[in-house]
């Protein structure tokens, strides 16, 4: 696990938390920056004040929580994004979700309930 | 095509493609593509290959090929389709069941057969009605079962069913522009 310290963030000056190929993380995450899952191996239950990307190829097991989530592999659970939610052409995504704005490109794979709108406070960590 | 001004209340079976512009409330089934616009207002369920919607639909959809809700549309209703793509700004509540199992099979099943004999497709939605629109198992034995006979006689029962529901529901401005059109729905 390493952290990215200067971060690429949209939200100017927030970490980004990189879990490339070599690394994995299992358990409860609550953070206040950014997650990027690209390769590595990841499962539990994460929740994040920025965004969560998951990377082409990447399995992850876990409840979602971010502002953005996109993704491009694959994902198993329960997942809420308090912004947007964009699925990849290669996403699959098993399981349900609760967004405000919601993207699905052609190709994308999707199975579960959808819940849209605006949604009772969920703060981070709750 | 059914026009801005149009209404439909009832029950709707096409072969061909449909577009909607006006108010449908009911049940849709059409073996080619729907098409809900941007004015349109949808309380039915829907059946098509490629279901695209830019309007307002509220009921479950079926979708054998794909579905595509645009930015301006909103769907709350479950969904049962092969493919799915969503537009940013698009509006939708419901379940979706995608891909794996029941949902892939029938569409390869529906739209294979669909160069040779232009019966089986109808065939298969048919048999769907009288089950929940959202079961896609039967269609895989559908083409099988169903005789051709059987759509010469099903075919027009929607469209009386039509006139009669016209009749009890909002009235007679509905009739006219449902008797004027079906020979224009059927393009196929």
């Amino acid at each position: 696990m390493e952290t990215d310290g200067q971060s690429d963030s949209k939200r100017g000056g927030q970490n980004r938390l990189v879990l490339g190929p070599n690394d994995s993380l299992e358990g409860k995450l609550t953070y206040g920056g950014s997650m990027t899952v690209d390769g590595g191996h990841a499962e539990g239950e994460f929740r994040v004040g920025g965004n969560i990307d998951i990377g082409n190829g990447t399995v992850v097991k876990a409840l979602l929580e971010a502002s953005n989530v996109t993704i491009k592999g694959e994902v198993e659970g329960k997942l809420t994004a308090r912004d947007k939610l964009t699925l990849g052409k290669q996403a699959k995504l098993n399981g349900d979700v609760q967004v405000r704005r919601l993207q699905i490109e052609d190709g994308a794979s999707l199975n579960g309930y959808v819940r849209m709108g605006e949604f009772e406070q969920q703060a981070p960590g709750s | 095509m059914l026009g801005p001004r149009d209404r439909v209340i009832g029950q709707i079976y096409i072969e061909g493609d449909l577009r909607v512009g006006g108010v449908v409330e009911g049940e849709v089934e059409v073996t080619g593509d729907v098409e809900i616009d941007d004015m349109a207002k949808v309380k039915a369920s829907l059946a098509g290959r490629d279901v695209t919607i830019r309007g307002h639909v509220n009921g479950a959809v079926v979708a054998r090929k794909r579905l595509v809700v645009a930015k301006s549309g909103s769907l709350f209703g479950d969904v049962r389709v092969a493919r799915l793509a969503i537009q940013d700004g698009a509006t939708f509540s419901g379940k979706v069941s995608m891909g794996a199992g029941a949902a892939t099979a029938p569409v390869k099943a529906v739209e294979a057969p669909t160069p040779v004999p232009e019966s089986e497709p109808k065939a298969a939605t048919e048999v769907e009605k009288p089950a929940t629109p959202i079961v896609a198992v039967p269609l895989v034995a559908a083409p099988k079962v169903t005789p051709p006979a059987i759509i010469k006689t099903a075919a027009p029962a929607p469209v009386a069913e039509l006139r009669v529901a016209g009749k009890d529901g909002k009235g007679k401005p509905v009739a006219p522009p449902i008797k004027g059109k079906p020979n224009k729905k059927k393009r196929r």
